[in-house]
């Protein structure tokens, strides 16, 4: 494995950054010293934070790597600082435990941690059940449902009784595909204006609330990706005052961005689940602070130039977040919240969501980590991202931060 | 020549009191041109206009043919049926073929909220939206201003009802901005299913769900088409029950002004929105509207295209 010796870097350790040190990273750990003629870096008192877990991840490859590869998709990660992710893909659903093996066996070339969410049902139609258990013993590590609605609510209490012997996690995101009624964007003022077919809030608090009760009728462990709005925040709370064991995430852009953004009417800002209102995302944010949601999701989904390069109506939705997430996010996060919260947010609740040992930086252990100037501004062009994509809503943007370099899995990689 | 603040015509929000003053003046002139026994002026000469229509038009294409025809600019049909986009390629390919056979302006209709902002962003070319999914078309409620302008003096101060589908009505929308722009009052008056929940135009406009009321102090009154669509979305139970609640009837019209106004966009739904005995009545100036519609459709590529001679 390469080494590489970071001069004047501060590690976050124990909870806090230290001083200014040298890290020795040898052989994927963080050591007293190095070999002689190790090559060096002057990370000039930049950040040392312990790497990333992307929740949320779908690289396309097998059934559409005309778009995006798991290569790719291992690049955008050593960019953007991320040991592990938690993979599903909608459009490769793992719903057999060939899949599954097919899937392990292709990530674990990347040397870096993968999880894998199986599909409660086959090609996530919610007609057949996919064989869970197998599944479970293969090594996935909960059960989604490919961001699509499970409408037929029957289905879903027969899925998730019959996931429970595994005792996995169920992973949804709630949203009714009949209150959705092809609607793209949050419903609202700004999509009033412009005329757009929107989705309202209670098309997820409805969703949300469907699958909170079968997880407590069940005892079934459930978690909501992509939360977007408050009112979902609201319905967790009380699910767990009731004993629900229920976590969630939100995605990063809808920290970052609000339904303000549709002016614009950039095609990039065409996500799966909406950017909803300035009230909602600051909904969110008081949900991290409050420890209500557990973890901040990437939800990194490719799509060709082609898909974008139309009005954003006819837009393929998606949005690739790995290469811009940290610099993005980590100043607003760790100024609102401190940057052990940022870390915990970031990195080990994903991490142990997934079921995968967090990054923990600390001498003489495996060292994946990120060296991050957070007082760098950096310009986000259609180069950065890894592959033929560049689906971005930050694609053009400035970024209060910058990424100099990653060590994961005993590769250095120079952003 | 007074220049337009804008280089394209995307919608009537954000559009100054000024450029739409500015467009209605120069339509009343190609209005009283339009009067002459010969209708041609050369104020277009040599330069090309593509009708680019992805959806299917009639009267509004027809209008933009015929404006154009009256400048005296070259003009080109592009329509989806016919068009390279059936064959798969996309809206940004479609405009860089037709941009390089150097076309000068662009009228565009397309289902997509945006397109006429996209293809701006992605051409040298002037960008004249004739509607966008349910977003706005401008000309439509600029011919609509005009009308009640030549018939009531001016839009300041009076009162303009909109009956029907809100919610669906890039008509609506684009008269929303126009109309309050230029100082009139507008009410918005349509069955909950089919009127927006929020708008940004909340504080400027007055909400009422009862036709009668909202009528009463109207000088004028448009009434949108109902797309039979919204039965099939279970948005409205039927258009029987519509027409009784919400269609401009003689009965209705016993509890507005006297001398009101009635407008309609077109294609009329007799029967529905507004009975026959109204449209052919003598409060309807449906078919001024039309003529209008040349008129302002002049204007708007005359001022447009000068704006960008002068640039």
């Amino acid at each position: 494995m390469p080494n590489m010796v970071l001069n004047n870097v501060r590690p976050f350790v124990n909870g806090k950054f230290g001083k200014p040190t040298k890290m020795c990273l040898v052989d994927g750990a963080w050591t007293d010293s190095a070999p002689e003629g190790t090559p060096e870096f002057d990370a000039k008192g930049a950040l040392a934070i312990p790497a990333l877990f992307g929740l949320g991840l779908d690289f396309k490859e097998p059934l559409r790597d005309d778009i995006y590869t798991f290569k790719d998709g291992v690049c955008a990660m050593r960019r953007g600082g991320f040991f592990g992710g938690l993979y599903e893909s909608s459009a490769n659903p793992i719903d057999d435990s060939q899949k599954l093996t097919a899937m392990q066996q292709l990530s674990a070339k990347s040397s870096l941690e993968f999880a894998f969410l199986g599909a409660f049902s086959m090609g996530f139609l919610c007609k057949d059940l996919s064989e869970m258990v197998e599944l479970a013993q293969g090594g996935a590590v909960g059960f989604g449902d490919g961001n699509r609605d499970c409408s037929r609510t029957r289905f879903l209490r027969l899925a998730m009784e019959y996931g429970s012997m595994t005792g996995k996690r169920f992973f949804f995101m709630p949203l009714d595909d009949s209150l959705r009624h092809h609607g793209l964007v949050h419903e609202g003022c700004y999509a009033d204006t412009l005329g757009m077919k929107s989705i309202p809030r209670i098309a997820e608090t409805i969703a949300a609330f469907r699958i909170l009760e079968m997880s407590r009728f069940l005892n079934v462990p459930v978690h909501f990706k992509q939360v977007s709005c408050g009112e979902t925040l609201k319905l967790v709370e009380m699910a767990r005052a009731q004993g629900v064991d229920v976590t969630c995430d939100v995605d990063i852009y809808h920290l970052l961005i609000d339904d303000s953004s549709l002016f614009d009417l950039n095609s990039n800002f065409n996500v799966s689940m909406p950017f909803r209102s300035a009230e909602d995302r600051e909904a969110l944010w008081k949900g991290l602070e409050s420890g209500t949601v557990n973890a901040i999701s990437m939800n990194h989904d490719p799509v060709l130039g082609q898909d974008k390069e139309v009005n954003f109506e006819d837009a393929v939705p998606g949005a690739v977040s790995l290469e811009t997430a940290l610099p993005a996010i980590w100043k607003p996060l760790s100024e609102r919240l401190g940057a052990a919260r940022a870390v915990e947010l970031l990195s080990t609740a994903p991490a142990q969501l997934a079921g995968v040992a967090p990054a923990a930086l600390e001498v003489g252990k495996r060292a994946d980590v990120v060296i991050l100037d957070p007082d760098s501004p950096m310009s986000v062009g259609a180069s950065l991202f890894a592959g033929q994509v560049s689906n971005s809503p930050l694609l053009g943007k400035t970024l209060p931060s910058k990424i100099l370099g990653t060590y994961l899995g005993g590769v250095w990689t120079e952003v | 020549m007074s220049a337009l603040e804008i280089k394209h015509l995307f919608g009537l929000r954000g559009v100054s009191k000024h450029d739409i003053r500015l467009i209605l003046d120069n339509a009343k002139q190609f209005r009283e041109i339009l009067e002459r026994p010969v209708k041609k002026v050369p104020s277009l000469r040599g330069m090309t206009v593509v009708n680019l229509f992805f959806e299917n038009s009639t009267r509004t294409r027809t209008s933009f043919e015929l404006a154009e025809k009256r400048l005296s600019a070259d003009t080109v049909n592009f329509t989806s049926s016919n068009s390279s986009v059936k064959k798969g390629e996309t809206l940004v390919d479609t405009l860089r073929n037709i941009e390089a056979m150097k076309i000068d302006i662009v009228v565009v209709r397309h289902k997509g909220t945006g397109v006429p902002q996209f293809l701006a962003d992605n051409s040298n070319a002037i960008i004249v939206n004739a509607g966008d999914g349910a977003h706005e078309h401008p000309t439509q409620a600029l011919l609509d201003m005009l009308t009640v302008e030549e018939k009531l003096g001016t839009l300041e101060g009076k009162n303009v009802t909109i009956v029907g589908d809100i919610r669906h009505s890039r008509v609506a929308r684009s008269n929303l901005w126009g109309m309050t722009t230029m100082g009139a009052h507008v009410t918005l008056c349509g069955p909950s299913t089919l009127v927006p929940r929020n708008t940004e135009l909340m504080n400027k406009v007055t909400w009422e769900s009862d036709v009668k009321k909202a009528v009463k102090n109207a000088d004028a009154i448009i009434a949108l088409r109902l797309q039979k669509e919204r039965m099939d979305d279970a948005l409205l139970p039927s258009m029987r029950e519509y027409r009784n609640t919400f269609g401009i009837t003689r009965e209705l019209l016993e509890c507005a002004k006297d001398k009101v106004l009635i407008m309609h966009p077109g294609p009329i739904n007799r029967g529905v929105e507004l009975d026959s005995e109204i449209a052919d009545g003598e409060n309807s100036v449906i078919l001024n509207q039309v003529t209008n519609g040349v008129a302002v459709r002049m204007a708007v590529l005359y001022l447009l295209a000068g704006g960008r001679a002068n640039a």
